[in-house]
């Protein structure tokens, strides 16, 4: 559950902007390299797997922390379309009113980054380890090293509680400098729990596909268009 | 987030002030929120925006008990941000409300807006991929959805769940989501064809959000009193 929740107008403008940009760079820069796949079949999967990535975000697993299935995305329709299936499932969430409309482009940094660093992690594990091993040990690495971004980004934002009361002395019981540990504590702590259930989950899920329909998980999309 | 079906009816059975305003104009409303909050640096613009955006939507005979109670999904997740920075009630308050006002404007502009509506707005602005990716999602969404329905129905029905068996519980949850991405992907692939089929090149029907019309004083006059409020009350 690497994706920040953080409501609009709390992270600075530089943050998420410098989001949105980075955002717009990688996004053509995988749509330039999905050009030459079959739309036909890429839509289609496309679609199946943002709507999954949605719904498992609707599946709470612990106080606080809910599946996303981006590994199974990545690991299923590869880097490039990964990256875009998080992009779209953000920007519906974005209009569902789940976490701001300003951190989307932040949020899909780190979903596509776990799309994309799960494929890779995936398939770089030898195939002499079972699939269900593979995929739930590309699961737990990619989640912790989304979650240490996340925390940096967090670190990187970090606002002064005084800054938000805006120099004036409100009386209202603050304790002063916010706490970028204890952020980092809460979410590693309900996060490593979090990582080994999704690991579990994300195992099971792509063995269950390996063995009813492979060909899912056998890069169909990076075929060239059918007559080329 | 499961409400998704009954948001999608709300939206498109509403006869209301907004559901009768232009895309545009609520999508400028949602653009002013959300700058509002980005903006405001005490938390009473924006609660007095947010009551004045729930005097709107009960105006405008929308479902405001239940956007009420969607809109404070948010707190959540402000909440855990505010214990991280130590604040007092003041932060607290201030961050709960910059979470909840622009998602009550989201669910305004949501709950009056059929999905294909916003999706072809925002269309105009982004590549045919994207595009197409965004309605196609939106149509598998429900597919999904019906289909987790039925697989709950039948793994409670023949003893799927077991309390306290959690590594039968996950090994059975973990199947039934992976039946349901290979059926969804089977459903999609067949509806994207019969699409296709049907003349569907990508791009949809009905592109940008049309002009502003008489009946978007609504939308337009509450997001801009609520930026003002939030420049003003500094």
């Amino acid at each position: 559950m690497t994706h920040m929740h953080i409501p609009d107008g709390i992270l600075p403008v530089w943050l998420w902007a410098l989001g949105f940009i980075l955002l717009s760079l990688f996004l053509g820069f995988t749509l330039h390299r999905l050009r030459t796949m079959d739309m036909k079949k890429m839509i289609p999967l496309l679609g199946t797997l943002s709507a999954a990535m949605l719904v498992g975000m609707s599946i709470p697993i612990l106080p606080g922390y809910h599946i996303n299935l981006s590994v199974v995305t990545g690991i299923l329709i590869g880097p490039s379309l990964g990256f875009v299936a998080a992009f779209i499932a953000n920007l519906i969430l974005a209009f569902m009113g789940h976490g701001g409309i300003t951190v989307v482009g932040l949020n899909t940094l780190l979903l596509g980054s776990e799309a994309v660093l799960g494929h890779t992690v995936f398939y770089l594990f030898t195939k002499r380890l079972p699939v269900f091993w593979r995929a739930a040990l590309a699961t737990l690495m990619t989640l912790f090293i989304t979650t240490t971004i996340l925390i940096g980004i967090v670190a990187m934002a970090h606002i002064d509680p005084e800054m938000l009361h805006h120099g004036e002395d409100h009386g209202h019981g603050t304790t002063g400098q916010g706490s970028v540990s204890t952020f980092a504590m809460l979410v590693l702590t309900i996060g490593a729990v979090g990582w080994i259930i999704e690991a579990a989950i994300t195992g099971a899920v792509v063995r269950f596909i390996s063995q009813v329909k492979p060909d899912l998980l056998g890069h169909v999309l990076h075929e060239k268009k059918t007559g080329e | 987030m499961i409400d998704v079906a009954r948001i999608d009816h709300w939206a498109a059975s509403g006869t209301g002030f907004f559901h009768r305003a232009s895309v545009i104009s609520k999508m400028l409303f949602l653009l002013f929120v959300v700058a509002a909050a980005v903006l405001a640096r005490s938390p009473y613009p924006l609660m007095a925006g947010y009551f004045g955006i729930l005097l709107v939507a009960v105006l405008a005979r929308l479902p405001w008990t239940r956007m009420v109670m969607l809109s404070l999904y948010a707190v959540v997740f402000a909440l855990l941000y505010g214990i991280s920075l130590r604040g007092g009630w003041w932060l607290f308050a201030l961050l709960i409300f910059k979470a909840i006002t622009p998602s009550l404007a989201m669910l305004t502009l949501i709950v009056s807006t059929p999905y294909p509506k916003i999706f072809s707005f925002i269309s105009a602005a982004l590549p045919e991929m994207l595009a197409a990716g965004l309605f196609m999602t939106y149509r598998t969404l429900f597919i999904l959805l019906e289909l987790m329905d039925n697989f709950v129905a039948a793994i409670r029905l023949r003893g799927g769940f077991s309390p306290g068996s959690l590594y039968k519980n996950s090994s059975n949850i973990s199947k039934g989501l992976g039946m349901l991405l290979v059926k969804a992907v089977e459903r999609a692939s067949r509806l994207y064809a019969v699409m296709a089929v049907r003349g569907y090149n990508g791009s949809m029907a009905q592109q940008g959000g049309g002009g502003l019309h008489r009946e978007d004083y609504l939308p337009l006059g509450a997001g801009s009193l609520v930026l003002m409020l939030a420049i003003l009350w500094r």
